[in-house]
């Protein structure tokens, strides 16, 4: 009898023992879905983008995962930089992978179309490095996050820079330059309506639009050449932007014509750290080297030169872990994986990222992150030049007034 | 607008014209013999500057780098197209138009897909010789010192293929084949030999179209869906088949785009598919293709 006792108190307490072990393995893993594109014009920011989110993950996932116990799986897709294409694979990620929040895209016009998706199946949305503000001033959805400074705060620095060497230097007339899609315009937009308030005495002596992927800029080279502006003020995408200074080079245009506003982040800085001209006045979104004083950033830069063969992170990259982190922290805020309960931890919450405290914004959910503008220099420090002198513009300088958003909506529902 | 200008813009849509002349060429030759639509053809102008960066790059200390790497890439282009023409395209002769379309438009995104991985995702840029970093001026007007070979190659190309068709006995064959590939076998030609040889001569400027192309800008994934649109236009224009005829519609598209950026930059692309248009419209074999061919 005794005997029997004992047989059924170890089986019980061998049975709890494997309920609670099993219980702690089955504990779900986050399904974390990024849809990027990969293929086509966003390839090489959606790589490093990737390799960045890769890191985020691996440092989480060391200690557990999110809240020390939902280690946090990836899914990886394609958008191959296409609205149509994108809204398909994020639905996949959705339904067939149960994913619980979506990294997405290079491409804002892929991250416009992806948002509603997101909203209408309640999982959050990051657009990590798509810019335009039209992803999250106008048809507002509680679900999707901004963290890269947008194509309004973009332009606002970048005019803020303008306004300053036009002054110093005496500049009347510009050229603009910038790629036919949602990012160029808007940004082109913003800059123009700018410098009419900072610098009024600015003039636009014309406008160029080269399609998004243009191959053959000579025309365009020798057509601003002729024009003779003060001043070129550009907006280039990725590899347009390469293209471009490619081909402006061995016309001699940059010693001729101050070629302003170029976005240059980290990628280009290294992949053309041979032909770049130097003396460029540029803008950058999240370069690393701007904030190696922050332990964060400094942490992350070890680890992704560790795991990536001693390669820097580009902004892409550092964006990409910070998109996880804010997610983490807004998780952690929430207690709990549940969407509904992180999407309003992250309203308004103040995180610790790469690039310093920030908080989002509650009116649009978008990161309040700076701004970077400096000239392209060679540093002793680093095998490829940098932006020095650098300008932080911080986004109490540079965001849009909350009050010109709400009348953006209101004008929507008209 | 200064003289010297206008001239540089010229020169500008010269180059461009000749640089779509060099693709244009090739895709043009191969359906006017071989009645196949080859969407796939930007891929191998694609190819051909990846693999000039890759000969280039194996020699990057010399100054003769680029120089050589430009036939090398033509030549290991035209290989591989000689391989593509033998294992695929031979078997889509008798079909329909639009399952050649559909075929190799297939074949394209396979390449495209093969070229990142090779090659990786990452822009890839050929540093020039120093003799060709600096602008040369003609009448006062700067030109970009690279695009004076540039537009010698794609005349020597136009002028080669004129010369091979006109005065020897393979470029006979070919012509003859464009009319009556039947009576050309009846004679005892084996034209699927013929075939095989011309697809590789179309892929063979193709390759030397994109070695060229690999030190104008960087060599990035995608340029080939771009270029492949334009080098469309320059053939409908200029009617299929007819050398002469991409010539023309080459520097068409070249010097209305160059002068549209000048004048009226909103409208420059949709000034070449208004032409398109029109020809299709009004001559639908071309301005120098024969009604034969439509």
């Amino acid at each position: 009898m005794k005997f029997r006792k004992v047989f059924i108190g170890v089986f019980v307490l061998l049975m709890a023992g494997i309920f609670c072990v099993s219980s702690i393995q089955a504990a779900d893993p986050y399904n974390l879905g990024v849809a990027l594109g990969f293929t086509g014009t966003g390839t090489l920011y959606s790589k490093d983008q990737m390799e960045g989110i890769q890191v985020a993950v691996d440092e989480i996932n060391a200690k557990g995962g999110f809240l020390g116990k939902y280690p946090v799986k990836l899914f990886q897709q394609d958008t191959q930089t296409k609205p149509d294409v994108g809204v398909r694979t994020v639905k996949d990620l959705i339904l067939r992978d149960k994913v619980r929040a979506v990294i997405n895209d290079y491409s804002s016009a892929v991250a416009v179309a992806v948002k509603p998706i997101c909203r209408e199946y309640k999982v959050i949305h990051i657009a990590a490095i798509s810019n335009s503000e039209n992803i999250t001033k106008i048809n507002y959805s509680p679900y999707t996050f901004q963290v890269v400074p947008n194509s309004y705060m973009q332009a606002k620095a970048a005019s803020y820079a303008v306004a300053q060497l036009a002054k110093k230097k005496g500049w009347k007339e510009y050229v603009t330059l910038a790629s036919d899609y949602e990012w160029g315009r808007s940004t082109q937009e913003e800059v123009v309506t700018d410098l009419k308030k900072v610098a009024p005495f600015l003039k636009v002596k014309k406008e160029l639009w080269p399609k998004l992927g243009e191959t053959q800029f000579a025309s365009f080279v020798t057509s601003i050449m002729s024009m003779k502006p003060d001043f070129v003020y550009a907006c280039l995408a990725s590899k347009d932007n390469v293209t471009f200074t490619e081909q402006a080079k061995p016309y001699g245009f940059f010693d001729k014509i101050p070629y302003v506003g170029s976005m240059q982040s980290v990628t280009e800085l290294i992949t053309e750290a041979k032909t770049m001209p130097r003396g460029l006045v540029a803008i950058s979104r999240a370069p690393f080297f701007a904030h190696m004083d922050i332990p964060m950033m400094a942490n992350f830069v070890k680890n992704y030169r560790a795991k990536y063969k001693g390669k820097y992170p580009s902004d892409w990259a550092v964006m990409g872990y910070d998109a996880v982190y804010a997610l983490k922290q807004g998780v952690e805020k929430a207690g709990s994986i549940d969407n509904d309960k992180v999407k309003d931890a992250m309203k308004g919450l103040a995180v610790d990222l790469t690039r310093g405290k920030l908080q989002f914004r509650p009116i649009d959910n978008q990161l309040r992150c700076s701004s970077y503008v400096g000239i392209v220099r060679d540093d002793p420090k680093y095998p490829f030049p940098i932006l020095a002198e650098l300008i932080e513009i911080k986004a109490a300088d540079s965001e849009r007034p909350e009050a010109e958003i709400v009348a953006a909506r209101q004008a929507e529902k008209k | 607008m200064e003289l010297t200008f206008l001239f540089s813009q010229f020169m500008s849509g010269l180059t461009y014209g000749l640089m779509l002349f060099l693709v244009a060429s090739g895709l043009s030759l191969i359906f006017g013999v071989m009645n196949i639509l080859n969407f796939a053809h930007a891929t191998f102008w694609l190819i051909g500057a990846y693999i000039c960066f890759t000969f280039w790059s194996l020699m990057e200390a010399h100054q003769f780098a680029l120089w050589v790497s430009i036939p090398l890439a033509a030549l290991a282009t035209a290989a591989f197209g000689w391989v593509c023409e033998v294992v695929l395209i031979k078997r889509i002769y008798k079909r329909e138009l639009h399952e050649q379309l559909l075929i190799t438009y297939a074949m394209a995104l396979i390449l495209g897909d093969l070229i990142k991985i090779i090659w990786g995702p990452t822009d890839r840029l050929i540093v020039r010789p120093s003799i060709i970093q600096k602008p040369i001026h003609l009448f006062g007007a700067p030109i970009d010192s690279y695009f004076i070979f540039v537009i010698l190659i794609g005349f020597a190309v136009a002028i080669g293929l004129w010369w091979f068709l006109k005065y020897t006995k393979y470029g006979h064959i070919v012509k003859a084949a464009v009319f009556s590939r039947e009576m050309v076998g009846a004679l005892g030609i084996p034209i699927p030999k013929i075939y095989t040889w011309v697809f590789t001569l179309g892929i063979f400027i193709a390759g030397l179209a994109g070695g060229v192309q690999s030190a104008i800008g960087s060599v990035t994934l995608g340029m080939d869906t771009n270029i492949i649109i334009q080098a469309f236009c320059v053939v409908v224009i200029g009617g299929f088949g007819s050398l002469m005829g991409t010539l023309v519609g080459s520097l068409i598209v070249g010097e209305v785009f160059s002068f549209a950026i000048l004048y009226w930059p909103d409208g420059a692309m949709v000034l070449i598919f208004v032409i398109t248009a029109a020809i299709l419209i009004v001559r639908p074999w071309g301005l120098f293709g024969t009604p034969l061919r439509a």
